[in-house]
């Protein structure tokens, strides 16, 4: 493990000025490069070239130097910090178990030992996990190297990167350090060979995102070390703030701070202002905290945090209900009388459960920023606590979905998130760093996913094409269907089991209400193409209209089930490396739906269809 | 491997049917694993039965099931091979399968990222392969199930070679 002096002074921010990965001498870097044999490490490219001929407006004074030198690419370890981050992270989760440890055994004693075994164990893993973990960015390659035992070098070509994402939660961001994720487009559903590095300076991880997206900057070099994950707001361009900026006191508020944070290093060194155009697209405003109760994020808060107090609960074996507090509150709410009861019970619970959905939605949108930078990446901001900061590369982008469920719709609001190969789309978009703008009005959301793709507005808003009759008839058959199926297994239920007639005549009223849902359905289903872009509409309690560029289909699949052939309908479903993979058009008539992939395509679909195959297309 | 004879699917007016069909032994496969599927239900309803000494319920559960699996295993085999077919292109990979549904998949050769043959023991004792080959879409790989072994091994050549003529990331 031998490993060059430099490397570790480098990484703390006060050395930053030295642009190391350019005055490093060759030979440092080839000591330490014993593993992948990278073709050809030192040779002058893109990462050499200096900015000016990416069209941006960048100061060349920290980088003119950088172009006569030898690039030089080095490993580089993370920060030292990272070194208590590690343990105490894992210490934290380890948490629950610990106090159930010591609990367990504090009779024998031994309850102490097993305490300091684990912290051991943590601070030696943290040593390790330091020591062994090194990166390497070359013109072509970003290699990642880790582990003691078995030594794994993750490796990955640099115009592969799709996305850098910076996150920092609270001990990061007390020791001033973060976690930068590389999305890589490969993998893209599986976590074992993420791409990523704990605990590097915040200095560190704005170069990062600079060499791998912009493909500009020196890595280590002088950048102004603007923490990634704070609200920048200094280089945007004066005329350029939008008027949702300046409209709220949280808007102004962060501005105000991100503003010399961002200059204050440049301006130090005597040098322009680093010029990285940047344009706002959207802010959270405070309003829009109204929205939150309408989503399922208050839901999901509610469920952590009941799983985190019965954890706690388990393992240090307290009983919660015999706690004084709790014994008073049951003892006052069983003097009510029963109506009493009800109200107070429901507000209690509807108080709460509003209270927690807007405390979720301000720990995750937080000072929420989508703005445009550079000439090609998007960056999103957002986290209270826990901060992060996304940069998309707008090469990658390859369509948006406006989200809006049901009680969302109600109040006009929607969500949008970015489809984008390299993002993962799952449970929780917004978990996953690909939401564009939060859980706002509708008119926002459609604003935002036409200005990011370029769109005329009408493709985000205006009608589609609907599907006819007998998709229709099938949204009605399938919901009552299936509403009549629960109808007669509560039937059955009731019968067998000699229970009270008015649970199955109270079961009735599922035929209305899946009979409004299917209207609701059908009206939600939908399809437009237009300008190269695909749109589909599907949904009522969930309803999503997806956008996605023609260019982004890598293949078709055709569904038909029995039923379906008899409906003279399909469904048509494009294949994609973007976000879900694959988008819908469901129960489309089939002749429109050809005709729908023929166009979408070009060429991919003629040569399979029966009267065009010998036509010309 | 291409067949030049247009034919209107008759699922999908509209749309033709690929060329090929699949290993005529792909029928005794598909109806030996329904029937040996069908067989372990059969046969973990006997036991539970045999608990319970067979009362009538679970005769009648009985037949009922046996009868299903029966008819799945004599009809969904050839139904399946009536659906299934297959053709490579110079331009893209398109096949139709399924049976009571049916699925129609088209994946561009210029976009296929892996080929690879799977022989599940069954397979192997009917001297069949199967080809899968995915895309960048983790959605989109197009699988060619009941191929005769050769067949199958030269398929995987033709595309291996055909894939690997096309540049760039595939995505």
């Amino acid at each position: 493990m031998t490993v060059p002096e430099m490397t570790g002074a480098s990484d703390e921010t006060a050395m930053a000025p030295v642009p190391v990965g350019v005055t490093a001498d060759p030979s440092v870097a080839e000591q330490s490069d014993a593993g992948p044999s990278d073709p050809q490490p030192f040779d002058a490219g893109p990462f050499a070239a200096g900015p000016s001929d990416r069209g941006l407006a960048m100061a060349g004074a920290g980088l003119a130097g950088a172009g006569s030198g030898v690039p030089g690419a080095r490993w580089r370890r993370l920060s030292r910090r990272s070194m208590v981050v590690r343990p105490l992270t894992d210490l934290v989760r380890l948490l629950p178990l610990l106090a159930g440890l010591l609990i367990l055994h504090s009779r024998t004693g031994s309850g102490l030992l097993w305490g300091a075994a684990a912290s051991v164990f943590a601070i030696v893993t943290g040593l390790v996990h330091w020591a062994t973990t090194r990166y390497l960015i070359t013109d072509e390659r970003v290699y990642l190297r880790r582990g003691l035992l078995n030594q794994k070098t993750l490796s990955v070509a640099r115009d592969r990167v799709r996305t850098v994402d910076v996150t920092a939660h609270l001990l990061h961001r007390a020791l001033g350090v973060c976690r930068v994720s590389i999305g890589t487009g490969r993998n893209d559903l599986r976590s074992s060979e993420n791409f990523h590095l704990d605990g590097v300076t915040r200095a560190d991880a704005e170069s990062l995102r600079l060499v791998l997206l912009s493909g500009v900057g020196e890595f280590g070099a002088d950048e102004p070390a603007a923490a990634p994950a704070r609200p920048q707001a200094a280089p945007a361009e004066p005329g350029e703030a939008p008027a949702l900026a300046g409209q709220s006191a949280l808007a102004g508020q962060s501005a105000a701070a991100g503003q010399p944070a961002a200059a204050g290093p440049a301006a130090l060194a005597g040098q322009p202002v680093l010029a990285e155009r940047t344009t706002e697209l959207v802010r959270l405003r405070v309003s829009w905290l109204l929205f939150a109760p309408l989503t399922m994020t208050g839901l999901v808060v509610l469920g952590v945090l009941f799983g985190a107090i019965l954890q706690i609960t388990n393992a240090t074996d307290i009983n919660l209900a015999a706690t004084g507090p709790v014994r008073h509150v049951v003892a006052d709410f069983t003097a009510f009388s029963v109506l009493q009861r009800i109200l107070v019970g429901g507000s209690v619970v509807l108080v709460g459960y509003v209270l927690i959905a807007m405390a979720g939605y301000i720990a995750v949108f937080w000072n929420f920023r989508l703005a445009g930078q550079g000439a090609d990446t998007l960056r999103v901001t957002r986290g209270l606590l826990s901060i992060r900061a996304t940069t998309i590369s707008l090469s990658r982008l390859r369509g948006v979905e406006i989200s809006e469920p049901l009680l969302l719709r109600a109040a006009r609001g929607a969500r949008c998130v970015a489809i984008a190969t390299g993002l993962h789309v799952g449970r929780g978009a917004e978990r996953d760093g690909s939401a564009l703008v939060p859980p706002a009005p509708r008119a926002v959301a459609q604003r935002v996913a036409s200005a990011v793709l370029g769109l005329p507005d009408d493709i985000c808003s205006g009608p589609l094409e609907s599907h006819g009759r007998a998709a229709r008839r099938r949204r009605y058959t399938r919901a009552l269907a299936g509403a009549v199926l629960i109808i007669a297994a509560i039937c059955l239920a009731t019968w067998a089991q000699d229970g009270p007639a008015w649970v199955w005549v109270a079961s009735l009223a599922l035929l209305p209400a899946s009979a409004l849902i299917a209207a609701d359905r059908y009206r939600s289903l939908g399809h437009r193409l237009a300008g190269g872009w695909l749109v589909s509409r599907t949904g009522s309690l969930a309803r999503r209209r997806n956008i996605i560029s023609a260019d982004a289909i890598i293949g078709w699949r055709i569904h038909q089930t029995w039923f379906q052939r008899r409906q003279g309908l399909l469904t048509l479903t494009a294949t994609t490396a973007a976000g879900q993979q694959h988008y819908s058009v469901r129960d489309i008539p089939v002749a429109d739906g050809l005709a729908l992939a023929a166009a979408a395509t070009g060429d991919l679909l003629l040569p399979f269809l029966q009267e065009r195959a010998a036509a010309d297309p | 491997m291409t067949t030049d004879n247009v034919v209107a699917d008759p699922l999908l007016p509209g749309l033709r049917v690929p060329g090929n069909r699949v290993s005529r032994r792909a029928i005794s496969y598909w109806t030996a694993r329904a029937a040996a599927s069908g067989a372990v239900v059969v046969a973990v309803e006997l036991v539970l039965a045999a608990v319970s000494g067979f009362p009538a319920i679970w005769r009648a559960a009985i037949v009922v099931t046996a009868t299903f699996v029966g008819l799945h295993a004599i009809i969904m085999p050839r139904w399946r091979y009536r659906v299934h077919r297959w053709e490579v292109t110079d331009e893209a990979l398109y096949t139709r399968s399924g049976w009571f549904s049916v699925h129609w998949r088209i994946a561009p050769i210029s976009r296929i990222q892996t080929i690879d043959s799977h022989r599940s023991v069954g397979e192997r004792l009917f001297g069949l392969a199967n080809v899968t080959a995915t895309t960048a879409s983790a959605a989109g790989p197009v699988r060619i199930h009941g191929l005769d072994r050769e067949l199958a091994d030269r398929l995987l050549d033709q595309l291996a070679v055909a894939t690997g003529q096309t540049p760039g990331d595939a995505t």
